[in-house]
């Protein structure tokens, strides 16, 4: 295929998925469905007169189309700096286990089992929908600056939505699990929810005000996401990023340092390429409060005249734009047990609501909070319903009050220690 | 491909066997700023087979190879088999044989793609050109023509066309550190003619986010809200469509409870229904993903609930008749329980009178998503207004609506006459990749008393 572009384009690039699932289905805590999946496709990509196109297609019978699709694409397309990178050597990072790839489908089943009885021992009415996903998803890059990369994963996910319902409350928990080498942490996940269906057994009444907001592993990201937002370089180059001039300056809290690392073992969204062919490696993004960096793939990188920084992330049908390997926000020196006992009260905030809603770009977030609850001289007292927190990212992180030294993953690529603010406002229905 | 259907179908050790094709193509073409992000032909093309077992459970095969369709059917009989589960039974549907050809006025599939860009280009131009506090845009044309067949084992053979067409507008307007955005989309199942002369929208979309600069936060806490259709029409959806759909229900005792038919949601005012079967809305087709005909589906009447969303599990398992909302997002997934067209009916006040009474409240206007876990709603209106003494006032914004389903419904106190549909891209989402074609209709709608964030 790559001949073929290269009879008329001066660059071209084939990256090509194939990967097979098998998913085990719980609901209501009882089994329910054996999924298998079989996928593949190929996007190509064209410089044609200094022009990119793509294209991209499942249909393995429909070569020539692709080919033309991805040539006419460039014929309409951008002029783009863009130049596909050579072969490079890459860190090596863990990210395949073999015993992992042949992970049998009753295995999935008896750790399904397993955690759901963790969770219904916490609370009979709980009622858990579970997907157990054994993943092998390889892709092979070429291009036709001689760059050849062939990356293999195989990915053991666990997705969790467990549901209680007593007269008109309803409790939702969600949680996932996800590694690329075997381990028995997935334990955790249940355990975890378990901790908290316990918790949520009482309920606690909260006034309205401005208050200590202690974030937990799983609400971090409502703070986390609007910055991901503004560090993503396609925004710095639109120039709609808040901190796109602020390079080198002190945005944030100094405890706080968020780093990029696709050099973790065992991590998913780790790699020691991206799916553009450029090796990956640990950045800095903010480095004890001050902005260090942004992440690029290689069109944006190219159009803004910065070094690409190796975040080129693609699915079958969208071609690549920056993302994040593992987001990591590195853990403080305070212990949670003293967090949680020096507020006489405030608010404890595990689950928020609409992620991504609202004017983040801004820094901006406000969300309804699904799972939250009371601290009280120090204490964990009940669930608080019907609360929402709302701030800004650039006002509101730069007054942390301590960083915890635990840690947790949350969905899959991101590293959350427990965060405090001092003050943020808090809205109930009192 | 019918043969090979019908012969691995016949071939089948299931007690049910499904098998779903479906062949995509489509165009997306994107700028951002002056630039063309992409102007890019797709071409999608896989299968689903699902088989039930007796004993057992759902066994499913998904694949792009279409070539050996016996063999997919073995996989998924194989994984029904190895589960042992709770009986299934799947509510009956008539056994349909059916070819849907698409209406189209201009069909886009022979637009080419250099007009399909002008047109987005031209679109692109007007949010550009507004103003220069106006730093970015966003302008997408997108469409996509599916082919679908699903065939089952009772011996419904149904092969649909399903198109989608749209555009959507975004300028993010700057001033200082302060940056807004507004939007616009328009879609539909239809032609090209669907995406032509929008340039009105373009235009409004400019002037919103440059009015959202120089707007006040809203100071947060409790107002009478009146929503427009678009907002209404996403708070119907996400606060209580969701609840609607039967698979929430259907295996929680405690669940259904609280969504017992017979139990009063809101006033006698209040009216809420589904129908994929009504001509021209993104969220309709003449089956759904089993196989089911759709048509209408009363969800409230009168204010009291009376009616479920189902497929054709939650229908067997609830004693009540499947409504042709099995869906899937693709090929890629299983159908599960989805919205088509939600809506609230038409009332009998004018906007005039609900804004008569309200002495201090909000107008909310159109949506930024939302997000429902189950009895609570939260969602983002994109722009808004004070009510000052029974008139609209200052635009004001950072306007998020949260609450409780229940309250909320039960606050509805007047719902207005004039009803509109509102269909745009984007859409659905529910565990499945990617969002789900959908549409909402619904007048303006007052609610008494909602929690609404902000300053």
């Amino acid at each position: 295929m790559l001949d073929r572009l290269m009879r008329t384009a001066e660059q071209a690039e084939v990256f090509e998925i194939e990967s097979e699932a098998t998913t085990i289905g719980f609901e209501a805590n009882r089994l329910k469905s054996f999924e298998v999946a079989e996928s593949r496709g190929t996007a190509a990509r064209v410089i044609v007169e200094g022009r990119l196109g793509f294209a991209a297609s499942s249909d393995m019978s429909a070569t020539d189309r692709l080919l033309a699709n991805a040539l006419e694409s460039a014929r309409l397309g951008e002029q783009v700096p863009l130049h596909f990178p050579g072969p490079h050597a890459g860190t090596n990072v863990r990210v395949y286990d073999g015993e992992l790839a042949s992970l049998p489908a009753q295995r999935l089943m008896d750790m399904g089992r397993e955690m759901i009885a963790t969770i219904v021992a916490a609370d009979p009415e709980a009622h858990v929908n579970l997907g157990l996903a054994r993943r092998t998803r390889s892709t092979h890059l070429s291009n036709s600056a001689g760059a050849k990369v062939t990356l293999e994963r195989a990915p053991l996910s666990i997705d969790i939505v467990v549901e209680r319902v007593s007269g008109d409350d309803v409790l939702v928990i969600f949680d996932y699990f996800s590694t690329a080498v075997w381990n028995d942490d997935y334990r955790s996940a249940a355990d975890r929810i378990a901790h908290y269906l316990r918790l949520a057994q009482r309920q606690a009444s909260l006034n309205s005000g401005r208050m200590p907001v202690l974030f937990a592993p799983g609400g971090v990201p409502a703070l986390v996401l609007p910055l991901t937002v503004g560090l993503n370089g396609k925004n710095v180059y639109r120039g709609i990023s808040p901190i796109a001039q602020r390079l080198g300056e002190e945005i944030l809290d100094d405890k706080l340092t968020l780093t990029d690392d696709p050099t973790l073992d065992g991590r998913p969204g780790s790699g020691s390429y991206d799916d553009e062919g450029v090796p990956r490696r640990r950045r800095a993004l903010i480095e004890r409060g001050v902005l260090r960096g942004f992440v690029y793939d290689l069109k944006t990188a190219a159009q803004a005249g910065a070094e690409p920084t190796g975040n080129g992330e693609r699915g079958l049908f969208s071609p690549p734009s920056p993302d994040f390997s593992n987001l990591v926000l590195e853990s403080g020196g305070t212990p949670l047990s003293e967090m949680i006992a020096g507020i006489a009260e405030g608010l404890y905030v595990q689950s928020p609501l609409g992620l991504g809603q609202g004017n983040i770009i801004s820094g901006a977030f406000s969300n309804n909070l699904s799972l939250a609850f009371k601290i009280e001289h120090g204490e964990i007292v009940g669930r608080v319903k019907d609360a929402s927190v709302a701030g800004n990212v650039y006002q509101d992180l730069r007054r942390v009050a301590a960083i915890s030294r635990e840690a947790e993953w949350v969905y899959g690529g991101m590293r959350l220690p427990y965060v405090l603010l001092p003050e943020l406002n808090v809205v109930t229905e009192n | 491909m019918r043969e090979a259907i019908e012969a691995a179908l016949g071939a089948s050790k299931a007690d049910y066997t499904e098998i779903r094709l479906e062949e995509i193509e489509g165009t997306r073409v994107v700028f951002r700023g002056r630039q063309l992000e992409t102007a890019s032909m797709l071409l999608d093309k896989g299968g689903i087979v699902r088989c039930l077992v007796r004993g057992g459970g759902w066994g499913t095969a998904t694949f792009n190879d279409l070539s050996d369709l016996r063999r997919r059917v073995e996989q998924a009989y194989e994984g029904a088999r190895a589960i042992q589960g709770e009986p299934i039974e799947l509510a009956m549907i008539p056994i349909s044989q059916d070819v849907v050809i698409a209406q189209l006025g201009r069909d886009f599939r022979g637009v080419s793609v250099s007009d399909k860009k002008e047109l987005a280009q031209r679109y692109n131009e007007i949010l550009l050109g507004a103003d220069p506090r106006i730093v970015d845009t966003q302008t997408a044309y997108v469409d996509s023509f599916s082919r679908v067949t699903i065939a089952n084992s009772e011996g419904t053979y149904v092969e649909e066309e399903r198109p989608q067409v749209g555009v959507a507008v975004s300028a993010i307007a700057r001033q200082d550190a302060d940056v807004q955005q507004a939007f616009e989309s328009v879609a539909g199942p239809a032609g090209f003619e669907t995406v032509l002369g929008h340039e009105g929208l373009a235009e409004t979309v400019a002037r919103r986010a440059l009015d959202l600069l120089a707007a006040p936060r809203v100071k947060g806490g409790r107002y009478p809200v009146i929503c427009n259709s678009k907002l209404a029409g996403v708070f119907i959806h996400e606060a209580f469509g969701h609840l609607s759909e039967a698979d929430f229900v259907y295996s929680n005792p405690k669940a259904r409870e609280m969504m017992a038919l017979g139990r009063r949601f809101g006033h006698e005012i209040l009216n809420v229904a589904e129908d994929g079967s009504v001509v021209g809305l993104r969220g309709t087709h003449r089956y759904d993903d089993e196989g089911t005909p759709t048509g209408r589906a009363d969800l409230i009447k009168e204010g009291v609930l009376v009616g479920r969303l189902h497929s054709r599990e939650t229908a067997a398992k609830l004693g009540e008749r499947p409504t042709g909302n099995a869906r899937a997002t693709s090929y890629r997934f299983p159908p599960i329980v989805r919205m088509t067209n939600t809506f609230i009916e038409a009332g009998d006040s004018s906007f005039d009178e609900m804004i008569r009474d309200v002495d201090l409240g909000i107008y909310a206007c159109d949506a930024f998503g939302g997000q429902t876990a189950l009895e609570n709603f939260s969602f983002s209106s994109a722009y808004a207004h004070m009510i000052r003494k029974g008139q609209i006032a200052e635009m004001v914004k950072d306007v998020i609506l949260a609450g409780n389903l229940f309250a909320t419904l039960d606050s509805i106190d007047a719902i207005g006459s004039d009803f509109r549909w509102l269909g745009w891209l984007g859409g659905c989402g529910k565990g499945q990749d990617g969002p789900l074609p959908v549409a909402m209709g619904a007048p303006h709608v007052r609610i008494r008393d909602v929690v609404v964030g902000g300053e």
